[in-house]
């Protein structure tokens, strides 16, 4: 008999990091779908382009440095998915290519790969295109629909012209932007799933769009076409929620996602860009240990008062 | 510690290689990052940063047993200073088109600690002959490794190296590289793959000796 | 009563097979007796108790082989009558062997002539009871094997308002308890109300998850009419039984770091551990038997009566044998259960369960990255930062780990059981608490 000696627990969730990251994929799909849907094929090979690249450079980079290859962990996916999702539909397939490559390489592996980059590499990538060819990646083409050639037809983003759209084409995604940002409808299946399944919770997405609401209002704008405009629940929802770069505790969770939210209603009312959303989950991403070190859970037998409460 | 038993020319490798100012020190990262944006541009600075080390490391090695010891940096940026001086008006006089450009960064090289760092460790301990040999070697790693991050630079944010047209025309330039941030990534990176060689082959070396 | 009382945190392992207790949960308790037992000295927490018999001497049932030791010992009793075969060092679940007197049962079952009952838990002369637990060599029988009337040893300025039996069985696949609630409900109550009239305690609560609503109708029938008894229902969550949860859940009192129950004024026994107060009281009989949940993979899972010091090879041999090849074999649930490194290991007065894994199931898992997920800190019932902690142990940073309270955690392997990634975080942190003291130990020593 030849009996193991490991130590307990003997049982273990079936939740595993493949799980989780094919749980964010699946909800990713409707946000897929729905670009697919509005702005043609041309979208779906973006996504797939940068999808394909972001695992083949994670690839070539863990055989370069002689790590162990943990592509099957599809966190490489998820990152190349968010990444295609974050262009704009014309945007041409190298485009893609950069931004995943950057994404895995110099904000994922570089800093020592999965669960150790400072920032999410998909939205430092995304800031990285936006500077470095900022004409194409804000130049919105019109929704075109299925099969449609791929013609740049430019369309202001509602952030600068909000009274083009209606609130429910806003909602339904009838609008110009980035592929997976339009659709609200599909952004809140895929956010209904993630809850369902446990993958993430509600703390983060819900109080950075109440507190993006609330400080809109505050500065004059309209809340509700706000929070349905840009890419603030894409953010929220998908990026925001990166469990490597937002805080452990769910107290740090609320600061975190209240000072995003915060970041982009100033940013957009106040700052020289339309659109915020990527610099504010940037600039917490980078505040996220500094939030770990002061905001901590109570310990038991640790509180403040439990002496007294126990006389 | 560097001492005259070592070859003029094991010197210069030092500075070269071994202990190259801008990848193994990692020192003089202020014009590392400011003036990197194109070969040229490294070049020159690479350039003026050598005339200077070489001399002022010569005056300070004739010097060395004259500074006392408690005024001996106050000294220093004075020797340093005046051949960045020199190098300024040589600079106004002969190629008034470049210090037009460039000018501003000259006065920095004061304040450069690749040369206070060897005026410091090397040319107040050492003989005139291996001094020049030093400000050599380490302006010249300087400015190969300036060149080297320049070309970089260029090529990616504008598709040239030394001006002249690289990449093909349809190549659509990266800004950021050529922006301040993109000094950051790629002296980063270059750092880091220097490294990684550098480790790769002391190991290689550690293994064989073993 | 008030709903279901909880505490923060948790885990629900094996969830979807109801927590792996559903095939022993309807057995009813069967009586098992060996033909050899091997009973441990050291069955309890403290000096190991030295054995009074040897090899040849004829033992009846319930006899002093085991005289105790020091503060924390405890006196052990023969658990069969017939011939003591053997006196020496036999190998146990932990790293050194122990030392153990094994009988050979003659299957008489004659008990030894000076029990002394006390007779109804009610009337009889509260100031002997804690005598009688002592002599009966009764200790936690929940798994800590904390002697039983060393907690009940108030100090001065200090004083107990409740005592809670923990009739939580949070753990996997253990039904022990379960079944003796229901078959022995009545031994409980009395067990408790012994132990509440010894130290004038008004207050005496049993709590009971929610998963065993036929547990908690059994106990609420039989604390019917007695003094100051309650019935608790709590959610079942994950370790609801762990001492410190439990406490927090019924009381909402916290035990202050480096504290006991008792300074909260709380005393917390295992249901078990009343019924063998109950033993002890009205029949003066010893603890010389429990019960145990013997499940896995064996062909009929069971819930035994066993004679303290029966082998595991034994046990399952009673539960038809194997039906597979074991690849690990654990006395306890899937949480804290300790594996064995054979099947030649007698059981203690502690072992509640003795659960058989597959090679499947006991095939070593593989550290991954942490992706800092967060659930460990979510679910970690003190509170603590697993994540952190598991870097700071894996440093061998005692300091670092002691200041981010690493001794505070209670190694009730909710974190490692839910970490997607795999880190082995529970036994890296009871790693670094066992260093910790004896480094404590040996600055006291010098």
């Amino acid at each position: 008999m030849n009996l193991h000696l490991s130590s307990a627990p003997h049982a273990h969730s079936r939740e595993s990091t493949t799980v989780l990251m094919l749980n964010v994929i699946i909800a990713l799909i409707p946000c897929v779908a729905a670009g697919v849907w509005y702005f043609g094929y041309s979208a779906l090979i973006t996504v797939a382009v940068s999808t394909a690249s972001a695992v083949l450079a994670e690839f070539i980079w863990q055989k370069c440095a002689r790590q162990k290859v943990r592509i099957g962990d599809l966190s490489a996916v998820v990152t190349g998915i968010i990444m295609g999702l974050n262009l704009p539909p014309q945007a041409p397939w190298w485009m893609a290519m950069v931004g995943s490559a950057f994404a895995i390489i110099i904000v994922k592996c570089m800093f020592g790969g999965i669960g150790d980059n400072f920032m999410n590499p998909a939205l430092l990538a995304r800031g990285v295109l936006l500077a470095s060819w900022p004409v194409r990646m804000t130049a919105w083409q019109a929704v075109t629909g299925w099969n449609s050639a791929v013609d740049a037809v430019a369309g202001a983003t509602p952030l600068v012209n909000p009274s083009v759209y209606t609130r429910l084409d806003l909602f339904l995604g009838n609008v110009p932007g980035t592929i997976g940002e339009v659709c609200k409808v599909a952004i809140l299946v895929g956010f209904a799933y993630l809850l369902i399944t446990k993958t993430i919770s509600w703390r983060i997405p819900v109080a950075m769009v109440a507190t993006t609401f609330v400080f809109s209002w505050i500065f004059g704008k309209d809340p509700v076409t706000s929070i349905l405009s840009g890419g603030l629940l894409f953010g929220a929802v998908y990026m925001a929620t990166d469990y490597v770069t937002c805080p452990m505790t769910a107290r740090g969770q609320i600061v975190f996602a209240v000072g995003a939210g915060l970041l982009v209603a100033v940013i957009r009312n106040f700052g020289n860009y339309p659109e915020g959303v990527t610099y504010a989950i940037l600039l917490m991403n980078i505040a996220t240990p500094l939030i770990d070190r002061f905001v901590k859970q109570p310990v038991y037998g640790h509180e403040k008062g439990v002496r007294k409460q126990n006389a | 510690m560097p001492n005259k038993k070592k070859s003029l020319g094991a010197i210069v490798k030092n500075g070269l290689l071994t202990e190259n100012p801008t990848f193994r020190l990692v020192l003089g990262t202020c014009p590392t990052l400011a003036v990197t944006t194109s070969a040229m541009n490294g070049l020159g600075m690479g350039a003026a940063a050598t005339f200077v080390l070489v001399f002022s490391n010569l005056v300070i090695s004739l010097l060395r047993n004259f500074i006392p010891d408690t005024v001996r940096i106050p000294s220093f940026i004075v020797v340093i200073s005046t051949f960045v001086t020199i190098v300024e008006m040589i600079m106004k006089a002969y190629l008034p088109a470049l210090n037009e450009a460039r000018g501003m960064f000259i006065p920095l090289i004061v304040v450069n600690c690749i040369i206070l760092a060897r005026a410091e460790a090397f040319a107040s301990k050492n003989g005139p002959i291996a001094s020049i040999a030093d400000g050599l070697g380490m302006g010249i790693g300087f400015t190969c490794a300036l060149v080297l991050i320049g070309c970089i630079r260029e090529l990616i944010g504008n598709g040239t190296i030394f001006g002249a047209q690289v990449m093909t025309a349809g190549y659509e330039s990266m800004l950021l590289i050529i922006m301040p941030a993109g000094g950051f990534l790629v002296f980063g990176t270059v750092l880091g793959i220097f490294n990684a060689i550098t480790a790769h082959t002391v190991k290689k070396k550690e293994g064989s000796a073993a | 009563m008030p709903d279901k009382k909880t505490f923060r945190g948790g885990v629900h392992p094996l969830h979807r097979s109801h927590e792996g207790k559903a095939p022993t949960r309807d057995k009813p308790v069967r009586e098992y007796a060996a033909d050899t037992v091997t009973i441990l000295m050291g069955m309890h927490l403290g000096a190991p108790s030295t054995p009074c018999v040897k090899k040849g001497d004829l033992v009846k049932m319930g006899q002093v082989i085991g005289e105790p030791v020091g503060f924390l010992g405890l006196p052990v009793h023969a658990s069969v009558s017939g011939e003591v075969v053997d006196v020496g060092p036999v190998q146990t679940v932990g790293a050194v062997p122990g030392m153990a007197v094994t009988i050979k049962n003659d299957f008489a079952d004659e008990w030894v002539d000076t029990l002394e009952p006390l007779g109804n838990v009610e009337k009889c002369d509260k100031d002997k009871i804690v005598p009688a637990i002592k002599n009966a060599g009764i200790c936690g029988m929940g798994g800590a094997s904390f002697p039983t009337h060393v907690k009940f040893a108030v100090k001065e300025g200090q004083y107990c308002d409740t005592i809670i039996l923990n009739g939580a069985e949070c753990e996997t696949h253990l039904t022990a308890d379960h079944r003796l609630m229901l078959e022995h409900s009545v031994r409980i109550v009395d067990g408790l109300r012994a132990a509440m009239r010894a130290l004038d305690v008004k207050k005496g609560v049993i709590a009971i998850e929610d998963n065993k609503p036929d547990a908690i109708e059994a106990m609420r029938k039989a604390a019917e009419g007695r003094l100051g008894v309650e019935v608790q229902p709590l959610r079942t969550k994950y370790p609801q039984g762990g001492e410190k949860q439990l406490i927090h859940a019924v009381t909402g009192r916290q035990v202050p770091t480096k504290k006991l129950p008792l300074d909260v004024h709380v005393i917390v026994l295992n249901v078990g551990t009343a019924a063998a107060i109950a033993d002890a009281v009205i029949d003066g009989k010893p603890l010389i038997s429990r019960i145990t949940t013997v499940t896995g993979h064996v062909k009929q899972p069971s819930n035994l009566r066993i004679r303290i010091g029966t082998m595991i090879a034994d046990v399952v041999g009673e539960c038809g044998g194997y039906s597979l090849e074991p690849g690990k074999i654990c006395v306890g649930g899937a949480m804290t259960g300790l594996p064995c490194p054979s099947d030649l290991i007698p059981l203690t007065k502690a072992n509640n369960g003795v659960v058989v894994y597959s090679e499947a199931e006991a095939a070593a898992t593989e550290e991954t990255p942490c992706i800092r997920c967060g659930r460990c800190v979510e679910v970690c019932p003190i509170g603590l930062n697993p994540y952190k902690l598991k870097y700071l142990c894996d440093a061998d940073d005692l300091k670092g780990a002691e200041e981010n309270n690493v001794m505070d955690c209670v190694v009730c392997g909710s974190c490692s059981y839910i970490c997607p990634a795999r880190r082995f975080l529970t036994p890296s942190f009871k790693n670094t608490k066992d260093k910790i003291t004896l480094e404590a130990k040996k600055r006291k020593g010098q």
